[in-house]
């Protein structure tokens, strides 16, 4: 008997475990588009419709360039794609900036001519990136695979590293001036053009290192970024324009979301509540009275202090 | 500095629920030969664009080295075939379009082409309408049959009858499926259940899960609790590669797991090559076949394309099926539709799918061979035994 519950309560920690896990990959994938996306929303308000498209651009960067060994892939993806980025920004952005749809779509064409130019070059087949890092580890009794794994926790590293950029540096001050009022900064001395430009390059390249990570785990083929696109808008929908930390909470909340509800149920029925759920969440936090509670709440928690 | 008058919250609710609800539509091209009149002319539809462009380019190729044939050999009737090919994207409104404006503008007296189940039943249903003959050439069953519509590829019992038996046999009776959530993998799952029911093995797991899926790990893990002995999958499309690589990686796809299904086809050996290395497949057609016949497809097909990765099975179903067409087009006297297609029920073929290959009137779908391939390292399937015809007489509504 005493054996039995010992077994139950094995396997109830391993399947805790596993799950958590599940999140932390997750939230690795969701997490680096979305304050990517969160980065570039905060400079331009601006939604990044390339963004998955950028993951698509890493990925294949990761597939294709056979001869470096996996990490240096990643580091070219980074390195070959900033240029490409900071002349859509110039060329592109820049002049459509005073008008938001007009931006928005002109980066909808971007996306577009990204996935045409690599169906072009790479044809439409998937193609599959062998993980740097074979085999499991056990992690508190679960074993789990060993690259996913790397994948979550660089991921995490990244995330906190552009969080800690975003707080504690002059320039993340800087961002948030902008996105707060950019008037204002550029009254106060800011450049905002310079600012904008540096997010986006910044945000894209979020985008390219999260399809070059997690490349290993999923088909390269040139409309891969477009269902990690969803999940990622809900993640900048849920947060505060400038407040990164939120975006990646936001993330983190849809991440933990869609793994357990896939846990509790049927994939097919999982997406369903989940679609519900966000929407609903979306509709609920546009009413004034919730605005309000929630606008209480951070002051409670939240003192305001001189500064 | 003045703020761009756009409210970004609606945007963002905007650009989600778009995303939601919609895909990428597919435009549509065409391209072809002159309008002349007395000739043949067949519409091509097929997507070059899109997900399942590859599938499709590989058809239209095949398509058209059949055509080609059939004209070096004098055509039908004396006079060349002429064609149309026109892109859907996948898109069943746009297949539609593409359809109505094949039959009326174009006058063809046949349509081919079509790769997703949708799609395939948006153009039968014009051509049923305006009573001119459409082929398929992609393998499993659409959900209804249509008396203008004819099945080249092989249908979810014949590739599954000679299969699950020797799965069973040789890696166990607990037999998992899984697909994604659209309905063909399910109608795949029910003949599945019956054939394993009538084997003597039991089904332990079912899971679907929809298109676009980027985390399979739950439903590996619910695949893993149940311990199957054999996996059949019907994950199709860039969801296939991931299924099968993570499943790879949390260690349910092993080589002592017995697999089949979508992630087998020669379209994803280029991604699951080592994973796919030393398994058995059933199949119609492969491009190790020794025939004369096909070799020369095989030589033609890559020369023309500088194509060295293994010829998907759509290119030769398609290849055989247009010749078969054309055989019944030149028995027909005219080139009215119903002509044709009366032609087309009748008619028996030898070609390298088989000797006196030809349509079942219950469920028109071909009577053809099927073979067991051993995937070799490097995207050889080899024929490693010959299955002979695997019959498919099951009726299907809306034929007649």
């Amino acid at each position: 008997m005493l054996a039995l519950v010992s077994r139950f309560l094995e396997v109830k920690r391993r399947s805790q475990v596993d799950v958590l896990l599940a999140i932390l990959s997750l939230f690795g994938l969701y997490g680096l588009i979305t304050v990517g996306i969160a980065v570039i929303f905060a400079a331009t308000r601006v939604v990044n419709l390339a963004q998955g498209d950028l993951v698509m651009v890493g990925a294949y960067t990761a597939a294709v360039v056979t001869g470096p060994a996996f990490g240096w892939r990643a580091v070219l993806a980074l390195v070959a794609t900033a240029p490409l980025l900071l002349l859509v920004e110039r060329l592109l952005l820049r002049r459509p900036l005073a008008d938001g749809l007009a931006t928005m779509l002109v980066t909808w064409g971007v996306g577009m001519a990204l996935r045409q130019v690599v169906e072009l070059l790479f044809t439409s087949t998937s193609r599959a990136v062998e993980p740097p890092i074979a085999g499991t580890v056990t992690v508190l009794t679960t074993p789990y695979p060993a690259y996913r794994l790397a994948c979550g926790l660089i991921a995490l590293a990244v995330i906190g590293l552009v969080l800690l950029v975003a707080y504690r540096t002059d320039w993340g001050l800087t961002l948030r001036a902008v996105a707060d009022n950019a008037t204002m900064a550029a009254l106060l001395g800011t450049d905002p053009r310079r600012v904008r430009t540096v997010a986006f390059v910044l945000g894209g390249l979020l985008a390219v290192l999260a399809g070059a990570l997690y490349s290993p785990v999923l088909a390269v083929n040139p409309t891969m970024g477009f269902s990690l696109l969803v999940p990622v808008f809900f993640g900048l929908l849920f947060s505060r324009p400038g407040a990164l930390g939120t975006a990646a909470g936001a993330a983190l909340l849809i991440a933990a979301l869609s793994v357990l509800l896939r846990v509790w149920m049927s994939d097919v029925l999982a997406e369903v509540l989940f679609y519900l759920i966000v929407i609903g969440v979306a509709a609920l936090r546009s009413r004034p009275w919730i605005r309000r509670f929630s606008s209480w709440l951070s002051r409670i928690f939240v003192p305001a202090r001189a500064s | 500095m003045a703020q761009p008058h756009f409210r970004p919250r609606t945007g963002i609710l905007t650009v989600a629920a778009l995303l939601v609800l919609t895909g990428c539509g597919g435009s549509a091209i065409s391209g072809g030969q002159d309008d002349r009149s007395g000739s043949l002319k067949i519409g091509v539809i097929v997507p070059l664009t899109g997900p399942v462009s590859a599938t499709g380019t590989a058809l239209r190729r095949g398509f058209e080295l059949g055509v080609k044939k059939v004209n070096d050999n004098g055509g039908v009737n004396g006079t060349k075939v002429e064609y149309v090919v026109v892109d859907d994207a996948g898109n069943p409104a746009t297949s539609t379009q593409l359809a109505r404006r094949l039959i009326q503008q174009d006058k063809v007296s046949i349509i081919f082409g079509t790769i997703t189940g949708d799609t395939a039943e948006a153009v039968a249903r014009v051509a049923d309408d305006a009573k001119v003959p459409f082929g398929t050439a992609i393998l499993g069953d659409t959900e209804r049959c249509f008396p203008y519509q004819w099945g080249f590829g092989e249908t979810t019992r014949q590739m599954l009858t000679p299969t699950i038996p020797e799965l069973i046999k040789k890696y166990g009776k607990k037999v998992a499926i899984v697909g994604s959530d659209y309905n063909y993998p399910r109608f795949y799952a029910g003949v599945a259940k019956d054939l394993v029911k009538q084997s003597g093995g039991a089904i332990v797991a079912e899971e679907y899960s929809p298109l676009g899926q980027a985390d399979w790990q739950p439903v590996i893990t619910r695949l893993k609790d149940a311990k199957p002995d054999v996996a059949l999958s019907m994950v199709v499309g860039a969801d296939a590669v991931t299924f099968s690589q993570q499943a790879s990686q949390f260690g349910l796809l092993t080589p002592g797991l017995g697999f089949e299904g979508a992630p087998l086809d020669t379209d994803y050996y280029p991604a699951l090559s080592a994973l796919v290395d030393g398994r058995t497949h059933t199949v119609r057609w492969t491009d190790r076949l020794d025939d004369a016949e096909s070799r020369t497809f095989v030589a033609d097909y890559r020369a023309a394309h500088d194509f060295d990765a293994p010829i998907p099975e759509v290119a030769g179903n398609a290849y055989f099926g247009i010749q078969f067409l054309l055989a019944a087009a030149r028995k027909a006297d005219g080139l009215e539709g119903p002509a044709i297609n009366t032609e087309i029920g009748r008619l028996t073929f030898d070609s390298p799918l088989g000797k006196g290959t030809r349509f079942e009137s219950a469920n028109h779908r071909l009577q053809a061979d099927m073979l067991e391939v051993t995937i070799k390292p490097g995207g050889a399937y080899e024929v490693s035994k010959k299955l002979g015809r695997i019959p498919d007489t099951t009726p299907k509504t809306g034929c007649a």
